[in-house]
């Protein structure tokens, strides 16, 4: 991957943890001092790659895994902030790629039920007996992740 | 990707929306899965990992098999 790349999306991560949201392609370039326009092909090129996820026909992040800036059913507290994760597999996530505690509230897919769970120094100690289901096979997952 | 109460939930949920199952994961299996994936995701360093060693993470915590390959 392109160093500028490796920049930009490290840029973007960063300001996650930082401020709770991705940086505006305006934002990323002035961080950057470059162009408006860099930054936004550092950004598909990026979103090519499976590094970014962009709303359709934008530049506007929808996810920087496992952060989602959609809504979605799944809530995580974690490191002093409420996040959203994309999916189940994200929501344990989110505890794991900030090295913290977590508490995930969520539905359940089929009532919608309130669902707790509970991340302790990595274990889950809560909501163990729950069930995550993948409808897609893993390599047909990018084919569109939005579903997926 | 979604959480659910039960298999009588996921059955349900299956059957209302007329979807195949795919793969049920314990949420316990999944936390593993879900820690050693994103793990590394802020370290200042990251690199893309290859396909291979995706699959190598997904192999660590026992899921296997076709359902799983991240190769086409």
């Amino acid at each position: 991957m392109d160093p500028f790349d490796l920049d930009v999306r490290r840029h973007v991560y960063f300001s996650v943890v930082a401020n709770g949201r991705p940086p505006s392609t305006e934002d990323a370039a002035a961080a950057f001092d470059a162009p408006k326009d860099d930054i936004a092909d550092a950004y598909r090129r990026l979103h090519d790659a499976h590094a970014l996820v962009l709303f359709p026909d934008t530049t506007d992040v929808w996810m920087a895994n496992p952060f989602c800036f959609a809504p979605t059913p799944h809530r995580v507290r974690a490191g002093g902030r409420t996040w959203t994760g994309t999916c189940c597999w994200d929501a344990l996530g989110i505890p794991g790629a900030l090295h913290a505690d977590g508490d995930v509230e969520t539905e359940c897919a089929c009532c919608g039920e309130r669902l707790e769970l509970t991340v302790r120094e990595g274990e889950l100690v809560a909501g163990a007996d729950l069930l995550c289901h993948v409808l897609v096979p893993a390599r047909r997952w990018w084919d569109d992740i939005g579903f997926t | 990707m979604v959480f659910l109460r039960s298999e009588e939930h996921l059955e349900r949920w299956l059957g209302a929306n007329g979807w195949e199952p795919g793969a049920t994961v314990p949420a316990r299996q999944m936390n593993e899965l879900a820690r050693t994936w994103w793990w590394s995701r802020l370290d200042p360093g990251w690199q893309p990992r290859t396909a291979e060693q995706s699959q190598a993470l997904l192999d660590v915590v026992g899921l296997t098999g076709e359902f799983w390959s991240l190769q086409a």
